[in-house]
């Protein structure tokens, strides 16, 4: 994650306000939109397409950069199970990143189930290393204690070092349910970066969950809603729990992502908790204005 | 050459012993199955199904094999094939010091093993399984997963762990690491009760080499004992020329201590057919040749040591039969699924860890036994949830399982087969505790309909605040007791969830 320092701050700035000046074409051409909406494909088109959407790989992903893409790999779960990212769009988010030139694209998560078979039995492994991606497992000396100024009763957690290295972070979580915050999403998903004991964080669960997401912000959250897991969630098991919805929800602002990705699940935004108190605190909207979100059909 | 034929022979054994070792794992995807050698071990098919009065089954024909080689070839297993005999040489070789012997060795202890041999037999046909202290090849595969490997582990990751700490090189070394896990590491460091006790069982055999070469096999082992007798008219054997000087070279060199005083017998039990007298002979009078010349096949078991033995063991079994046992523990030791009634199981357990090697690769629930089954459950493995869960898309413990102890089952049935119950500890269970909510256990629940459902409810705390809480509860029907719940249950020390073997599914 870049951290960026007074310097590079004012210069960014003036580049930009020149730029702004200079070239007032340039902010009228900004007119992508920061979430959109894809259905009605298969995932790896809809990831494609969303991309596109947004912008084009290019507005995340510079060459050389070194990329992290976050997918939920938690559960000793088969694709069909959806209670992890579709193998499909991870590979082809990784895909998309090596063509833009990314130095390395690398794909990890802190699993739930015994590691080496929710990264085999999910299919991520596999198609994000075909793809060229680095999969690698956890390894539990590598995390490093971060303090997070903005956290109300996470002062300060233990991440993965290779998030805090990567220019790039890419979040893309698969949408299910969850008893706890009703709705697991990209702000639940980025606990798979964390260490130590994460089951203490369930306690004033969507407080804990927005400290975090206070302190790590992707650069785009790409919310899997190909197959979506309506109850037994995170875990699942039960085809009959699982809808097939070919969606994805995508976007930079994660507030906003969630908060549209809940509609899959059949949850209204307002009765997550998680999402109400990240608006009130600042880290972003939970609906943008409608300039900004574009809805697509495909096929 | 016989010399060259046999260290060849050795290390490629103890080779095949290691990967097969290292192949005990998840994803499973064995060269051969992974309890190949425990199944050649003819003393474990034989006490196993004398103990559980059950024929052995058909698994245990490398153990067949094995027998019908000794018949003739002698004891070429002991020499030629037996990854703890390997060991020993190697460890006898590189650590006990060379000694010019003036004189043969004492044959005082050459007894015990047919002794040791006695007891594991009368105290399995009463139903007291003890080879598992002394059959070799269950014995090494205990030490390599319950010390050798965990160790090993420590130190190459810890080796990786510096590394990792030196900026310039930690790509590097991560990708080292990662590489070194599709294999040769596990992802988890393992650890197991019972480690030290078992390390220290396993040095004080090798240190026994300070005494003399191969103590163990000589005078110890109850393997090498059956395999000799069933040794005493082997047809490949040891003959001596009339080149012989009787220069005493390899009566001195004679790992077992063989060889008779007049150099040209030698003894059919005790010969392991290494072939290193025909190797130090100056004078090449010695060969090992099919056929039916003179050989001494001495049993070194006088009928009082027989009935010694006999006795000691009954005395030893009527003692561990009727100690107290612990009804708590009875109920509350959780054995792997699958697992036969606790007698048979026990009956049928040699203790080689196999099962808690494969396990450590996947939930890593199973450990070996202390206490907690009492003196006839030592080392046997049992679930501790804290440690670790049971895997739910896991049977890897019935694979592994050389004597089927643990019944091979096709996962959709070991998904239903309970091993134990859940209980919420109210006193601790977060939302029962302090009314605050929690869920981690039903989070992680494997059952697709959540065998812990919640109820939620509007409390009003102890200092006066109202709140709605997810308060959860166990679905006694549905809960299997793989003890996830327990594994990630968030409460410091005693958890707020615990499984018992309440209720288990032990059908034989």
């Amino acid at each position: 994650m870049q951290r960026i320092n007074r310097r590079d701050f004012i210069k960014t700035g003036l580049t930009a306000a020149a730029g702004a000046l200079l070239l007032p074409g340039a902010i009228a051409a900004d007119s992508r939109p920061d979430l959109v909406v894809v259905s009605n494909g298969e995932p790896a088109e809809l990831v494609r397409q969303a991309v596109e959407a947004l912008g084009g790989i290019g507005r995340f992903v510079r060459p050389g950069q070194t990329v992290l893409i976050k997918p939920n790999i938690g559960w000793d779960r088969v694709p069909e199970q959806a209670a992890n990212t579709n193998p499909d769009a991870v590979a082809q988010m990784v895909r998309m990143c090596v063509e833009a030139g990314a130095k390395t694209v690398r794909v990890l998560d802190r699993t739930c189930n015994q590691a080496r078979r929710c990264y085999q039995r999910s299919g991520i492994e596999e198609a994000a290393k075909k793809a060229g991606a680095q999969v690698r497992h956890i390894i539990e000396s590598r995390f490093q204690e971060i303090d997070i100024p903005a956290g109300e009763l996470v002062k300060s957690w233990p991440v993965y070092r290779d998030v805090l290295e990567s220019e790039v972070i890419i979040n893309m979580p698969i949408a299910k349910h969850h008893s706890i915050s009703g709705v697991t999403l990209g702000f639940k998903n980025f606990l798979g970066v964390l260490g130590s004991d994460r089951g203490a964080l369930h306690r004033d669960f969507a407080t804990k969950i927005v400290d975090i997401n206070s302190a790590l912000r992707p650069t785009l959250t790409i919310v899997d809603g190909y197959r979506v897991l309506l109850r037994n969630g995170p875990t699942g098991g039960n085809l009959q729990d699982v809808a097939v919805k070919k969606t994805v929800v995508a976007g930079t602002e994660p507030v906003a992502v969630d908060a549209r990705a809940a509609g899959l699940l059949e949850v209204d935004w307002r009765d997550v908790d998680y999402l109400r108190i990240a608006e009130q605190r600042g880290l972003g909207k939970c609906l943008l204005e409608p300039a900004r979100v574009k809805t697509i059909q495909l096929g | 050459m016989m010399r060259w034929l046999r260290r060849l022979s050795q290390v490629l054994f103890l080779g095949l012993f290691l990967l097969l070792f290292l192949q005990a794992r998840y994803p499973y995807e064995p060269l051969l199955p992974v309890d190949f050698f425990l199944r050649a071990s003819p003393l474990v098919a034989l006490g196993t199904a004398l103990s559980s009065r059950a024929l052995p089954s058909l698994m245990i024909w490398p153990a067949l094999l094995i027998l019908l080689l000794t018949v003739i070839f002698g004891r070429v297993f002991c020499g030629w094939i037996c990854p703890l005999g390997t060991t020993i040489d190697i460890s006898d070789r590189l650590f006990l010091r060379a000694r010019r012997q003036k004189k043969r060795d004492s044959l005082r202890f050459r007894s015990w093993k047919f002794a040791i041999l006695v007891a594991v037999a009368a105290t399995a046909f009463f139903s007291l399984q003890i080879l598992w202290f002394f059959d070799p090849i269950a014995l090494l595969t205990r030490t390599l997963t319950g010390f050798v490997y965990p160790a090993f582990v420590y130190l190459v990751s810890s080796l990786f762990d510096a590394g990792l700490e030196i900026d310039w090189m930690a790509e590097s070394i991560y990708t080292l690491y990662d590489s070194a896990q599709q294999n040769l590491l596990p992802l988890q460091q393992p650890a197991f009760y019972g480690s030290m006790a078992i390390a220290l069982f396993f040095f004080a055999i090798l240190f026994l080499g300070s005494v003399s070469r191969r103590f163990w096999c000589r005078n110890l082992c109850p393997l090498g004992a059956l395999l000799g007798i069933f040794a005493k008219y082997r047809f490949l054997r040891r003959t001596v020329s009339s080149e012989c000087t009787a220069c005493a070279v390899c009566q001195r060199r004679c790992r077992m201590n063989a060889i008779e005083d007049d150099f040209t017998l030698n003894n059919a039990v005790e010969c392991i057919q290494c072939g290193e007298c025909e190797t130090v002979c100056k004078p090449q009078a010695i060969s090992y040749r099919f056929g039916r010349g003179p050989q001494l096949n001495q049993i070194d078991l006088s009928r009082r040591r027989f009935l010694q033995a006999g006795v000691f063991g009954l005395v030893g079994v009527a003692a561990v039969k009727s100690t107290a046992q612990n009804r708590n523990a009875i109920g509350g030791v959780i054995r792997p699924p699958g697992s036969l009634p606790e007698a048979e199981y026990l009956d049928r357990c040699v203790r080689c860890l196999e099962c808690v090697r494969i396990c450590a690769s996947t939930g890593g629930c199973l450990q070996p036994a202390g206490w907690q089954s009492g003196w006839e459950g030592l080392l046997s493995p049992l679930s501790i949830p804290r440690m670790g869960y049971c895997e739910y898309n896991c049977n890897l413990c019935g694979q592994a399982c050389p004597t089927g102890a643990i019944k091979k089952m096709p996962l959709p049935e070991k998904q239903h087969t309970k091993i134990g119950t859940a209980y919420f500890d109210r006193s601790r269970c977060i939302p029962w505790y302090s009314h605050e909510n929690c869920l981690v256990c039903e989070e992680h629940c494997p059952l697709p309909e959540k065998a812990i459902r919640f109820d939620e409810k509007t409390v009003t705390t102890a200092d006066g605040q109202v709140r709605l809480v997810k308060f959860p509860a166990v679905i006694e029907e549905l809960c299997i007791g793989c003890g996830i719940c327990e594994n990630r249950c968030p409460v410091v020390g005693k958890p707020g969830i615990f499984v018992t073997a309440a209720h288990a599914d032990r059908r034989s």
